[in-house]
């Protein structure tokens, strides 16, 4: 009851959050809540272990795969959208065969060498990718009337309100994924992937399942993407941005659930918002670098350690730890 | 005064005193202004361009000379609407030349700070903002006529029309080096490289030098560019053409072509930062480096026809506050804004639509390098580009000089065809764009 009662005290927050935003605030949101799939579909592919750099570029494949089907065949768009997720989880399972031959540092290098080939294509076959300049016009979503409430994709309220629901359906699934056997396997393969092995779990398929299902995941972000903004290109999907999922998912941390996702909220508001507000909108890549470059240093396990250490501090009576909160558990460790 | 406070002598008298300076520092200062301003009459500009990242240097040179037009306007008087002047305040957004943060941003110029008019760089960006300009009117310019389809009725391209204006390189080249026959060519293969290398190839063909070599197309994630320039002088070139690469680009090929013991011409769109590259190579392989944006401080800038208002004294204004910054973007937003405020006067309105047809009605505009037509239905599909001179200039005992001013409109009369062959070739027509 008190968990039903904090669900829907969330979800009232979350539906009531943009009413209370500027517009470009909206606009900022709208990306974040699909950046928020993309950097949870990104935990659920390391928690075997395994750390990717063309993750990015897999939503991209969403991205490009969702548009195309919507462009050229006239698909309906949110089915266009769950094609595209399909196919970059498609991509994945066929790049799983190369690079599930590798492990640790060569699987990340591997993970970029074949996410720069599959940029490549984009840019080589003008058709049917668009090349460099990548596609535009890009359908958007059909707008349509609830009767209480009109939704026009245009608005950034409308079509966060949509988005919010994919996510949140898609971190339900993750979560529920993770805490099944499947899940508690992807996490035995990532600490003690021979003892797995031993117990005859086929480490590999699981690897490639967690690749495959992150990667749709992933593909579906990258759908949501291109039928807001209308245009994708090469460039929307490079190394680059795979920097800032990497930086999202290291400051938040990866031991939880909601570590990566709220290093995304909290490091998207900093740069996209209070550092353009203060007028700081030059200056923001040096100061955003140095608040990283701080966060790592003072904190090395991310901000959900932050979140732990605050949890452990409400739950504890004063003068006396009570059992399960960190310090006891550091103690039992 | 200063000094009082340091030492902790800062009192209610000194307090006073230095109250009333300031208060007569500002009253004098509105006292010299030409025109009376309104208080409350400000004109709000929106500059959406990338001001950090891998792009910047074609945004941020270009707020930077912004400010400078600016602060001349406003102490002029500001512009005129209606007999009232109104100041000219921008407000800038860094887009970072990623399409979603275009979109943001141009979401928060137009519907939080009331912005008039928004000028962009365009290219990646400009698919973002489309279709907010196709809901809200408001008018657009872009430096990439690229961006232009008979779509984006409120786009306009007044200041460059990239790439058509390096036909004139080609052109003043084959004049007057008859001599030179051959050539190579490279380019990043993106949005600005593409329609870049069919423009050359067209200005070749047109001027009857050989490519020796197709266009040699590298990625943009390119950092060593030593193969790059192997391969382009394996054939031998008597120019090696560098196409509109970004400076990034331009530096380290024309180092290469200088340890490589290259001695023939070198063409390119921009030289951004040259005195860079004179640096790093020497002022001998430099001269006679022919490219297309010249330094405002040049003579030849202050001869009839001319535009933009004191070119010399803007010029000497920039570089005393972004010593080393000069670069091909630094006049060009401040020159549409010499087109924005003369539109927005005759209409005797700030509104989008009114300034739009103010600006475009007659079919001719001033353009910075003098009167031009409002042009580019073949190849744009809508007349929105504002095409006449453009300057030629070659580096000449380590400084940029402009050579002299060629047509764009009289080029196109005899050659259009093959611009639109190469471009077709290219998929860059208007209506090849996906």
């Amino acid at each position: 009851m008190r968990n039903l009662t904090l669900i829907l005290c969330v979800a009232a927050a979350l539906i009531a959050l943009p009413h209370g935003l500027s517009f470009s605030q909206q606009e900022v949101l709208v990306f974040l809540t699909i950046n928020i799939l993309l950097v949870a579909s990104y935990r659920l592919l390391t928690l075997t272990g395994e750390w990717s750099l063309g993750h990015v570029v897999i939503m991209g494949v969403g991205a490009y795969a969702s548009a195309l089907l919507s462009k050229k065949l006239g698909l309906f768009v949110p089915v266009s959208m769950l094609l595209g997720g399909l196919t970059a989880a498609l991509v994945a399972y066929i790049l799983s065969f190369p690079l599930f031959r590798m492990k640790g540092f060569y699987f990340l290098i591997g993970s970029f060498a074949a996410g720069e080939v599959i940029r490549l294509l984009w840019k080589r076959f003008r058709e049917p990718f668009g090349g460099a300049k990548g596609l535009k016009r890009i359908d958007s979503m059909p707008d349509f009337d609830l009767g209480f409430y009109a939704f026009e994709f245009f608005e950034p309220v409308s079509y966060y309100y949509f988005a919010l629901l994919v996510v949140a359906v898609c971190l339900w699934v993750m979560w529920r994924l993770e805490r099944s056997p499947v899940g508690l396997t992807f996490h035995a393969i990532h600490w003690q992937d021979k003892l797995a092995e031993a117990a005859g779990v086929n480490v590999r398929g699981y690897r490639t399942l967690a690749f495959v299902v992150a990667s749709g995941f992933a593909g579906l972000s990258g759908a949501l993407l291109a039928h807001y903004i209308g245009t994708i290109n090469p460039n929307s999907f490079d190394v680059e941005q795979m920097v800032f999922v990497l930086t999202w998912a290291i400051v938040g941390g990866t031991a939880t659930f909601y570590g990566p996702i709220l290093g995304c909220i909290v490091l998207t508001i900093l740069n996209e918002i209070i550092l353009r507000e203060l007028g700081f909108e030059q200056a923001r890549p040096v100061i955003y670098g140095l608040i990283l470059i701080l966060s790592i240093l003072f904190l090395p396990k991310g901000l959900e350690s932050l979140v732990e250490r605050l949890a452990a501090r409400f739950r504890k009576t004063p003068g006396k730890p009570e059992l399960g909160t960190a310090p006891d558990k550091e103690a039992r460790a | 005064m200063i000094r009082h406070v340091f030492t902790g002598r800062f009192n209610r008298r000194s307090f006073i005193k230095a109250s009333a300076s300031l208060a007569g520092l500002a009253a004098l200062n509105t006292s010299t202004s030409g025109l009376a301003l309104a208080a409350d009459k400000v004109v709000k500009i929106g500059f959406l361009a990338p001001l950090t990242g891998a792009v910047a240097a074609w945004g941020k040179p270009g707020l930077d000379g912004c400010q400078i037009w600016a602060e001349r306007v406003n102490a002029a008087g500001g512009i005129s609407i209606g007999g009232e002047g109104h100041k000219v305040e921008f407000v800038a957004y860094d887009n970072e030349y990623d399409p979603a943060k275009a979109r943001t941003g141009a979401t928060k110029l137009i519907r939080e700070d009331g912005v008039k008019f928004i000028m962009m760089l365009g290219g990646d960006t400009w698919p973002g903002v489309e279709p907010v300009a196709d809901r809200t009117g408001m008018l657009f310019s872009t430096l990439l006529p690229s961006d232009l389809s008979p779509d984006t009725n409120t786009l306009i391209a007044p200041a460059e029309v990239h790439p058509i204006y390096n036909v004139t390189g080609v052109e003043w080249l084959a004049e007057n080096r008859p001599d030179l026959k051959t050539a190579v060519m490279c380019a990043q293969d993106d949005a600005l490289g593409l329609p870049s290398v069919a423009t050359y190839l067209a200005a070749f063909e047109a001027a009857g030098i050989e490519m020796l070599d197709e266009p040699l197309l590298f990625d943009p994630a390119t950092t060593d560019f030593a193969p790059v320039v192997t391969r382009l002088l394996s054939k031998n070139p008597q120019i090696v053409c560098l196409d509109t690469c970004y400076s990034d680009y331009v530096h380290p090929i024309v180092e290469q072509l200088f340890q490589q013991g290259y001695k023939g011409q070198i063409i390119s769109c921009t030289a951004d930062f040259y005195d860079q590259m004179i640096a790093k190579t020497s002022k001998e392989f430099m001269e006679g480096f022919i490219f297309q944006f010249p330094d405002f401080d040049d003579p030849a800038l202050n001869g009839h026809g001319v535009n933009f208002d004191d070119p010399n004294g803007f010029y000497a204004e920039y570089n005393k506050r972004h010593p080393g910054e000069w670069g091909a973007v630094s006049w060009e937003y401040a020159s549409i804004m010499d087109l924005w405020k003369a539109a927005a006067e005759k209409a005797g309105s700030v509104e989008p639509d009114a300034v739009l047809n103010a600006m475009t009605g007659s079919g001719k505009g001033n353009h910075a390098f003098g009167e031009a037509d409002w042009w580019g239905k073949d190849l744009f599909g809508i007349d929105n580009a504002l095409v006449g001179d453009w300057p030629v200039v070659a580096i000449e005992n380590g400084k940029a000089r402009i050579k002299g001013f060629k047509s764009i409109p009289d080029w196109y009369g005899k050659h259009g065809e093959l611009l639109k062959k190469h471009m077709a070739a290219y998929n860059q027509m208007w209506d090849q764009r996906t």
